[in-house]
């Protein structure tokens, strides 16, 4: 997986956990019930499918 | 005229629909967000017919959706002053005739029907010509000339459409007939002199 900084990291996950919230489909079972937890997972899985465009 | 187009638009792809086919979100948000809207360089959309080309997701922050530049087809209604169009008449008053062009309704003052003087007939829902006996009722398919066009982008249905038939070449199918007729005639007196 690619390796991402700490600040692309939130992005990524901020942005999953706020499709999530609104309610876009989980992409792993999970047992959390927080779009936020569930962002966190889905990211140490890797199947988040956002990437980061760097300029 | 009516036009096909291929046209660019960024489209917004709420997080609710994620999981659908993406193809097919996009031309629902498409059609439900064009269908029935006006704008003044392109015309009055008809329907978005087909998604062609759908490039790169992008996010903004602060919102959860997915905003895709997307390559689309449309089939829209572009009318232009001085041009020549058919419609069908939807209602007639004291004061003019109103004729469905398709997905707009256009203006046909009583003042622009005819050179005769025109005569309300309430009970029949007709205008009548008084000289010439001819008359439009509603459901006549009409010939007019576009001599007014404002195009309300916000609220569509307060656009305003003018018409003119006082013209020669312009009036309701029958007229048309009657006219191609007295032509012939003419045309047959001619050739027999």
């Amino acid at each position: 997986m690619e390796s991402y900084t700490r600040y692309e990291r939130a992005r990524i996950i901020g942005a999953r956990a706020l499709q999530l919230s609104m309610g876009a489909p989980l992409l792993i079972n999970t047992v959390y019930t927080e779009p936020l937890e569930i962002a966190l997972e889905e990211f140490e899985h890797g199947v988040i499918p956002i990437t980061v465009k760097r300029k | 005229m009516y036009y096909k187009m291929t046209l660019e638009d960024k489209v917004r792809v709420p997080p609710n629909r994620l999981g659908e086919d993406l193809e097919k979100v996009i031309l629902d948000v498409l059609q439900e967000q064009l269908e029935g809207s006006i704008t003044k360089e392109i015309g009055i959309y008809i329907a978005v017919t087909k998604v062609l080309n759908i490039g790169q997701g992008e996010l903004i922050p602060g919102d959860g959706a997915i905003y895709y530049d997307v390559r689309f087809e449309a089939l829209v209604l572009r009318l232009a002053l001085q041009e020549v169009i058919e419609g069908q008449v939807v209602e007639t008053t004291g004061f003019g005739a109103f004729v469905s062009l398709g997905p707009i309704d256009a203006m046909l003052h009583v003042s622009q029907i005819s050179d005769d003087y025109i005569s309300y007939d309430e009970k029949n829902a007709r205008l009548i010509c008084q000289e010439s006996k001819r008359y439009i009722a509603v459901g006549d398919g009409i010939r007019a000339r576009v001599v007014a066009l404002s195009l309300n982008e916000r609220e569509p249905r307060e656009s305003k459409i003018g018409l003119t038939m006082r013209q020669s070449g312009l009036g309701t199918g029958r007229w048309l007939e009657e006219e191609l007729e007295r032509e012939k005639e003419r045309g047959a007196a001619h050739g027999g002199a």
